[in-house]
């Protein structure tokens, strides 16, 4: 199924632009001063991250030049097979509970190598958009109140990834 | 946290390529990763800035409110003891809406002000313990599985690779993250569910005994129409069943309280 591809960014831009148009002039202004005060946050968030964007690539590199993240994907190869996901997520998977900006340097990796737009790169972009940091949430909030016993919270969060990763694909499969 | 995946990263990679033998070809791979550090981050910039400014708009114009009217509603399920003690659902409401709309900066500090809220909810028993009470770990759960309505960093970095459609996967995104969030739900509460449910069984063997009389006194006058006197029969039971009274009169008090609000 094809979801009005193209059509989404365009049509989000006419709202936004319909907006500007009619309303107010003050509103209007506002609005525009709204959005460069969010690309100019933005642009920070994206110059902020190359330092990280670096280290991490470059550990990255590594862990793929090495052969490591094959090995990876060839031990992990039985249990993503069972459960849809393609191997070459292994260490994405591995990551994406740990650390956002590393989650991205993989996914920056991985779309160098294949296309964002192959199986494997469109269920390495729902998985991504759909899950989060789990363990670093977890103990930020947690630790910010001073929880002693999280209980079942974290292998709940970490559950709730496993599954979201196997229905991103399964969605991918289905609709895409 | 960083340091620490940075150093297994490269650790394990040393160790890999010294016995494989591939140590020559991990050069090769810093010296591509940094400069493809720098090829990636300047992709991003465009796009970020476009999605940035877009949600900084929607922002603007109200979306924030308008994601919170259908928000609460929902969360108020989700989240009984805080609407009943009319404390956090508010702060729930905005931790969620912000992160529906991926601002970061902003939905960090929110989140922790809703654990905060929750927290005290906890009352004494969390301030004495520091257990984790239902809903916090629910709240806490339910963030990991957060929608995102514009995975802003996910769009720009499809656009830096050239996707010939960055923003195909957003409805399957959305739908994922929906599935994600009530499974979320689901499993955070289940712990609770399940000991529920063994503590009524622990109940029914333990008043079998007295519960069989009432339950053979009831039968016996449903006999003739069982499909509608089922329910009845089992009402009856619960109502004769230690602990459960008490358990009915919370939910009839807090049930004025409900119609109270608006």
């Amino acid at each position: 199924m094809n979801f009005a591809t193209g059509a989404i960014v365009p049509l989000v831009l006419a709202s936004v632009g319909a907006l500007m148009l009619f309303s107010r002039r003050e509103k209007s202004q506002l609005y525009f001063d709204a959005f460069v005060s969010g690309a100019k946050y933005g642009i920070e968030t994206a110059v902020k991250l190359l330092p990280t964007l670096v280290a991490l690539l470059c550990a990255v590199s590594m862990f793929n030049a090495s052969g490591a993240a094959e090995l990876l994907a060839k031990l992990l190869s039985p249990v993503l097979g069972a459960l849809g996901i393609p191997t070459e997520l292994a260490t994405l998977l591995l990551v994406r509970p740990v650390s956002g900006s590393a989650s991205s340097a993989l996914a920056a990796e991985l779309f160098s190598r294949i296309s964002p737009d192959s199986y494997a790169g469109r269920c390495a972009s729902v998985i991504l958009g759909s899950s989060d940091t789990a363990i670093y949430i977890v103990a930020v909030y947690f630790s910010a109140v001073g929880v002693k016993k999280a209980r079942h919270t974290l292998p709940a969060a970490l559950t709730v990834m496993l599954v979201c990763a196997v229905l991103a694909c399964a969605i991918v499969r289905l609709l895409m | 946290m960083l340091g620490r995946v940075f150093g297994v990263l490269c650790i394990i990679s040393v160790i890999c390529a010294a016995v494989t033998g591939k140590i020559s070809e991990l050069g090769v791979g810093v010296a591509k990763g940094a400069s493809g550090a720098v090829t990636v981050s300047l992709g991003l910039l465009g796009a970020m800035a476009l999605w940035n400014g877009i949600i900084r708009v929607l922002e603007a114009a109200g979306a924030t409110k308008a994601l919170a009217a259908i928000a609460s509603p929902v969360l108020r399920l989700v989240f009984p003891d805080a609407y009943r003690k009319k404390h956090g659902i508010a702060e729930i409401t905005a931790a969620v809406t912000a992160n529906m709309l991926g601002l970061g900066n902003a939905a960090t500090p929110l989140s922790i002000a809703a654990m905060k809220a929750l927290a005290e909810n906890g009352g004494e028993e969390f301030a004495k313990t520091g257990r984790a009470t239902d809903e916090m770990v629910t709240f806490a759960v339910l963030s990991t599985a957060s929608l995102d309505l514009i995975p802003t960093t996910l769009l720009a970095l499809r656009t830096a690779a050239g996707s010939a459609a960055p923003d195909e996967i957003l409805v399957p995104v959305w739908i994922c993250s929906g599935l994600c969030a009530a499974f979320a739900i689901f499993i955070s509460r289940a712990p609770a569910i399940l000991e529920k449910q063994i503590q009524k069984i622990k109940r029914a063997t333990d008043g079998k005994i007295s519960g069989k009389t009432i339950a053979a006194a009831a039968s016996a006058g449903a006999m003739p129409d069982n499909s509608s006197n089922g329910k009845k029969i089992t009402q009856r039971k619960r109502l004769s069943s230690p602990g459960i009274p008490a358990r009915e009169e919370k939910t009839a008090a807090a049930q004025p309280e409900r119609g109270a609000t608006p």
